[in-house]
């Protein structure tokens, strides 16, 4: 650490965050871009990263709420699904004529953010296994809910056959489900069947990956760290701690609300399962397999159990099993998650040679 | 009337499930700190032990094996994996324990396959059914509510009076000082989590004929039985008593009154609790605090 200031040239601090802004976007998109052809190759189909890349936002809505803030929460569900029931409704009821894509998806995100608000005004109150267990709950209402509204939600069939949203850009009105130019790739095979999607939800990640990224660079993020650490302690300097625990719970239902919203929109359905128990714990997995309080973490486990969920399902029946056993190994010997696991050691490193270097 | 009381009295079986793998969860939070979301797999392992056992030689043995297995499995569960999260925060041993519930519904499924299983019954006990004043109530499900009665006046007196249950119950108001004293609070550990699982193996077993048995059926126990320990205050013993009883009574007189809500009752039953008294209803004060 103090290595850094024997640095000979101080460069303003705001052109350095500009440069590693720009880096950061850089590369992300060029993995985004890169990341359904090295899918490809290694077996996954089209529609595998696509969904793999719109799911991922909702872990890193989760991430938001049991990385930063260490707050678990086993109903995430509720904002997933509800925010895919609501695209859906939107749709089908507001605008059956002109599908607008914006105005499902960012009807539905806003209404999982006020549902967020409301659940989390009486949540965030409670700790540990009381807060998860009372979102469960909450997530358990919005189900039966759900279930039982059917005039309006389909009851247990779902949602099917919706008008397909358009995306409104300027003059055009773009149908995502259009192929993108045939490319065939040589010996990469041929990824012709990849859809216009693909490009919208890997530019929807990066923008959410951007967003939180700031947002734990900022003042809140750093509160957030602090009242994670030790709440009490931060109440006493003035924060107040219930207010930024609801905020990361409002932005966690936000981000989880538009994955499951856009999920819905690329399925062209939405079933009572993504409102379920199971739904809310594979997020929690997808984070801890591939690390809580890192950017990628939530991204890098989705990818991993999202393909070997479909790669292995094909091939052996009890996937589910394996599944299970990477992420018990996962929290047993990677509790920093892989992502995690690989910062730290690479931080080791490095102190490692400051160490070296500083006398 | 008579459909009242019909009700009443499946709300009680179905509440003494509840109370048996509530008593265990709550004894082991309240003695090792641990939430333990493997807890309903013990419940599957000793119904599916008890299956195994009971197509071979009878319901009776079966109910001596399935509880002795699980226990068994949860001592090894707890000195090769639990004991390692003793000391970490409530949120890694509920993800824990949430990956092992994983794993063990997932094996039951790979070696049993997800069917619904039927218990062999007796021929003589299976149609049997007792007559208690207007009703006549299938005699198994008497024997059940009555054994799970014994099963946890048992496990009280076990606390109250050996030593054992002295140094569990002294290790729950002051840990350190049980040590400073000689107590063996490790060794009372271990029989604690082992007497918490064998009852839960021994419901999963004895409540099987009752109900369908699938590899989900244990964390389809569990999560109402979470329930029930909140709403009668974790680590409270006859808070999962009472809580047990009424959860399973208040599940049982919706499905009489309004089925569709049966399933959604007792979440809207806990979350009222939670906000509006965290600690349970027999629970002490002093749990809600920020990790």
């Amino acid at each position: 650490m103090t290595a850094t200031t024997t640095s000979p040239t101080t460069t303003p601090v705001r052109a350095t965050m500009r440069g590693s802004d720009l880096r950061f976007l850089l590369l992300t998109a060029i993995g985004l871009a890169v990341f359904p052809f090295a899918l490809h190759l290694i077996g996954g189909y089209a529609g595998l990263a696509t969904q793999i890349v719109i799911v991922s936002v909702a872990t890193i809505g989760l991430n938001v709420l049991l990385g930063y803030a260490g707050m678990l929460s086993y109903g995430q569900a509720m904002f997933f699904g509800g925010g895919g029931y609501i695209a859906a409704i939107l749709l089908i009821h507001t605008m059956p004529n002109h599908p607008n894509l914006w105005l499902a998806v960012l009807g539905a995100t806003l209404a999982t953010t006020v549902l967020a608000l409301l659940v989390g005004a009486v949540s965030v109150r409670l700790y540990g296994i009381y807060f998860a267990l009372l979102t469960l709950a909450f997530a358990q209402m919005v189900f039966f809910i759900v279930e039982q509204g059917k005039d309006l939600t389909g009851g247990d069939d779902g949602l099917q056959s919706f008008p397909v949203a358009l995306l409104a850009l300027g003059p055009w009105n773009l149908d995502l489900t259009t192929a993108l130019p045939a490319l065939a790739l040589g010996p990469f095979g041929n990824l012709g069947d990849i859809k216009l999607w693909y490009v919208f939800a890997a530019v929807v990640l990066l923008a959410v990956l951007w967003f939180v990224r700031a947002l734990t660079r900022s003042q809140f993020g750093e509160v957030l760290d602090a009242i994670r650490e030790n709440e009490e302690r931060s109440v006493f300097v003035g924060f107040n701690a219930a207010a930024y625990r609801l905020a990361a719970f409002a932005i966690s239902g936000a981000l989880t609300g538009l994955s499951g919203s856009l999920k819905a929109l690329y399925d062209g359905t939405v079933a009572v399962d993504s409102l379920t128990i199971e739904r809310s714990g594979s997020f929690v997995i997808y984070a801890v397999v591939g690390g809580v309080q890192t950017l990628f973490g939530p991204v890098v486990g989705t990818a991993i159990i999202m393909y070997l969920e479909n790669v292995l399902s094909g091939v052996i029946s009890f996937w589910q099993l394996i599944e299970g056993l990477i992420f018990v190994l996962a929290i047993v010997f990677l509790p920093n998650g892989i992502v995690g696991t690989i910062l730290k050691r690479r931080r080791g490193a490095r102190a490692l040679v400051d160490a070296v270097r500083v006398p | 009337m008579e459909a009242l009381s019909q009700a009443l009295l499946n709300g009680l079986v179905r509440g003494l499930i509840y109370v048996a793998i509530a008593v265990g969860l709550t004894i082991v939070f309240g003695t090792l700190r641990l939430v333990n979301f493997a807890h309903g797999a013990f419940y599957a392992i000793g119904a599916y032990v008890g299956l195994v056992v009971a197509q071979k030689l009878g319901l009776v043995p079966a109910f001596i094996v399935a509880p002795l297995a699980v226990a068994l499995f949860a001592v090894a569960l707890d000195r090769l994996v639990l004991r390692r999260f003793y000391d970490k925060e409530p949120t890694a041993q509920l993800l824990l324990t949430f990956g092992i519930a994983l794993v063990v519904e997932e094996t039951l499924r790979l070696i049993f396959g997800g069917t619904t299983q039927q218990y062999p019954m007796p021929s003589w006990l299976a149609s049997a059914s007792t007559t208690i004043g207007p009703i006549a109530y299938p005699t198994y499900q008497l024997l059940f509510a009555a054994g799970v009665v014994v099963m946890v006046l048992l496990v009280w007196v076990f606390f109250q009076r050996t030593d054992y249950g002295l140094i569990v119950r002294a290790g729950v108001r002051d840990r350190i000082m049980v040590q400073l004293l000689g107590g063996n609070i490790r060794q009372a550990s271990t029989i604690v989590f082992a007497i918490g699982a064998g009852l839960a193996g021994l419901v999963g077993a004895a409540a099987s004929p009752i109900y369908s048995l699938d590899p989900e059926t244990g964390f389809n126990f569990l999560v109402p039985s979470f329930v029930v320990v909140v709403v009668g205050g974790l680590g409270s013993f006859w808070g999962a008593v009472l809580g047990g009883i009424l959860i399973g009574e208040l599940q049982a007189v919706t499905t009489l009154l309004y089925p569709p809500a049966a399933d959604v009752v007792i979440y809207v039953c806990m979350a009222l609790i939670l906000v509006l008294r965290p600690q349970g209803l027999l629970g002490e004060s002093e749990v809600i605090r920020p990790t």
